[in-house]
């Protein structure tokens, strides 16, 4: 207690009577090493985040059933339609029906039969339309065209990567179709049966699973792929507040309809890859903020460093009338603290009162993703104890070596 | 007993051919209450004596005790607490903590015992007062003349009452107005405190208030004359 009184009263008067625009420059640069630390992973898991919300917005939900394991498909769909029905936290539902077909196009102007057909092998959705519409909002991510209608027919929606336009940016990983636009009259074969469509619309959105698939009704779909039993692949449930599901997961359960479904919740139905790649994401951050952790270590040891030794005659007085060397090392300890709180303070006063609703209101737009900045407060605090540490660090080591210098030799400024 | 004791005090610098043989066997004792000065030229050693005396510096080769302590085998942290407890201080350059007040530069002593902090400031404030520098308690040491620094540096000599204080060459950046208040300070100390004072100078003028003068020349005590 004693020692650090000392050095608490050394060290506060050092900062109190220091320049004023190199301690506003040291806590600028903490600012920016925190910043860095925080935002630099916050950024990197924010863009895998900004998918991952794009996922359960646009395509998975927060909750998914799908059929058990060793069935083709959910069963008795109807009935669990209807259960979902009753729950109020449930705000809307779509059931999916999937499957592969090939799809032609340009073929009433082909000349030369012997030539290549313009045919893609696409991933089909059978939608029930007003209720995929409520639940994943599928109208707003046509580009070109409009959405099917309910009761009509004969309407197929296109994902934009299947048309050569919207796909050139990814070269030849997709099968791609030529002059894809509404109005054009594309042939869709399954199996043995093939039908014409007509193209209403076409479809894009950050999450490659709608983009990269067809929409057609539901009825029309069971009809080509002769699917009489009304029982879904995939249905998807939104509820609200978001953070319900696993209430309302329980209670699907506790209701029995995991007798004929899988019930699994938007995280424990999420691709793993996307944890992977979150995971390796703030792995990433982490490295580069620590790159940061080192710069700023570095530049408090240098301006430690060189406080302690031009007051090295001073650190010689002290140790001459009987100030403990501990106390006196505190005294920078401190120091290198003050600059270390004080510019992670700011830095999360930046974050949490600015950045974080800045970059929620306006993400950053990469190609897949609508990028925001992520910082849960436990994680920051940890990155905000490892900076602190380093800093205590990288005070502390300067003073010490200035401090453990023979007194007689620091008091004369001899080497 | 005296209350320092030194034996054949030798001081060497640097190593091999190069070695400075500063004071070659020196024999020293004071007694509790004495005001001893030491004199010489300028090389003659006299500092580099009083900085073994003082245990801030270690001599190659001899004996010392102070109050009856063999200061020679205590550690760093030893020696630090010995001298925090035994020994004060005044160096030719005031030697006061810049960022710290007045008042500040003398607690420090007494907050580095244990003092409370209250405490502290009360008898560093009547140290203060004691060397004529009431209403300067919160001047930092750059807003002070050289006299008055030294003045703050003799209070916090004094403010801990060590033992024995040490000056070395106290007066040495002063006029001779603020040299010789300095010198009266530390005469009326002696008298009316009885306290033990070690002082080097080499200003004869100054030395005429102690009890003996040592004379010093080329690292060897060559006189010792006794005033009083």
């Amino acid at each position: 207690m004693r020692i650090f009184r000392i050095g608490l009263l050394l060290g506060w008067r050092q900062v109190q009577r220091a320049n004023k625009w190199t301690t506003l420059l040291i806590i600028f640069v903490m600012m920016l090493t925190f910043l860095n630390l925080i935002a630099v992973s916050g950024v990197l898991v924010g863009l895998i985040t900004g998918a991952e919300r794009a996922v359960r917005a646009e395509s998975i939900g927060d909750i998914i059933i799908s059929e058990l394991d060793g069935e083709d498909r959910i069963l008795e769909t109807e009935r669990i339609l209807k259960e979902l029905q009753s729950y109020p936290e449930i705000v809307a539902y779509a059931p999916r029906f999937d499957g592969g077909a090939t799809l032609e196009a340009n073929y009433k102007e082909r000349r030369d039969l012997s030539g290549e057909r313009d045919i893609a092998s696409v991933a089909i959705t059978g939608i029930d339309v007003e209720l995929e519409d409520k639940m994943s909002g599928l109208s707003g991510n046509i580009i070109d065209g409009e959405y099917l209608k309910e009761d009509e027919e004969g309407y197929i929606l296109i994902g934009s990567y299947y048309t050569a336009e919207f796909a050139e940016q990814f070269g030849d990983i997709f099968d791609t179709l030529d002059n894809i636009k509404p109005g054009v009259t594309v042939r869709l074969t399954v199996g043995d049966i093939s039908k014409e469509l007509v193209v209403k619309g076409l479809v894009q959105s950050k999450v490659d699973e709608v983009s990269l698939n067809t929409y057609i009704p539901e009825r029309e779909f069971r009809r080509l792929f002769g699917r009489i039993d009304r029982n879904a692949d995939r249905i998807v449930v939104r509820v609200t507040p978001e953070g319900t599901e696993d209430k309302v997961k329980a209670s699907l359960v506790a209701s029995g309809l995991d007798k004929y479904a899988k019930i699994q919740t938007f995280e424990e139905g999420k691709p793993k890859f996307i944890t992977d790649i979150k995971n390796t994401m703030n792995l990433l951050g982490t490295f580069i903020g620590s790159i940061g952790i080192v710069v700023a270590s570095i530049t408090i040891f240098i301006i430690i460093f060189i406080n302690a030794l031009s007051r090295r005659p001073q650190i010689g007085i002290l140790k001459g009338i009987g100030i403990e060397r501990k106390a006196i090392e505190v005294a920078y300890v401190l120091q290198a603290a003050f600059y270390a709180l004080l510019g992670s303070a700011l830095g999360a006063l930046l974050t949490y009162g600015f950045l974080l609703g800045y970059f929620e209101r306006n993400p950053i737009k990469f190609p897949f993703s609508d990028g925001i900045l992520v910082a849960p407060p436990d994680e920051t605090f940890l990155r905000f104890l490892i900076l602190f540490a380093v800093t205590l660090v990288a005070g502390f080591l300067p003073a010490w070596l200035i401090v453990r210098q023979n007194t007689l030799n620091s008091i004369l400024g001899r080497k | 007993m005296s209350i320092i004791e030194a034996n054949n005090i030798h001081r060497k610098f640097g190593e091999g051919t190069l070695v400075t043989h500063v004071l070659k066997g020196i024999d020293f004792t004071a007694e509790q209450g004495e005001f001893v000065a030491i004199m010489g030229k300028s090389g003659a050693g006299k500092s580099t004596l009083m900085y073994q005396l003082s245990a801030l510096d270690e001599p190659t080769e001899g004996t010392l005790l102070i109050d009856g302590t063999d200061v020679l085998n205590l550690n760093e942290s030893e020696k630090t607490s010995f001298r925090l407890n035994t020994l004060g201080y005044i160096f030719q350059n005031y030697a006061l903590v810049p960022d710290l007040t007045a008042e500040e530069n003398v607690m420090l002593p007494l907050l580095m015992r244990g003092g409370a902090w209250n405490d502290a400031k009360e008898r560093a404030r009547h140290s203060l007062d004691n060397v004529d520098l009431d209403g300067k308690y919160s001047n930092l040491p750059a807003e002070l003349s050289g006299g008055e620094q030294q003045r703050v540096a003799v209070a916090r000599a004094l403010t801990g009452k060590p033992k024995i204080i040490f000056a070395d060459e106290p007066t040495a950046n002063l006029d001779s107005v603020s040299g010789r208040q300095v010198i009266d300070l530390l005469e009326h100390l002696h008298r009316d405190y009885g306290q033990t004072i070690v002082m080097v100078t080499h200003e004869r003028e100054y030395a005429m208030g102690c009890d003996r003068i040592i004379h010093m020349e080329d690292g060897i005590v060559t006189k010792v004359e006794q005033l009083k």
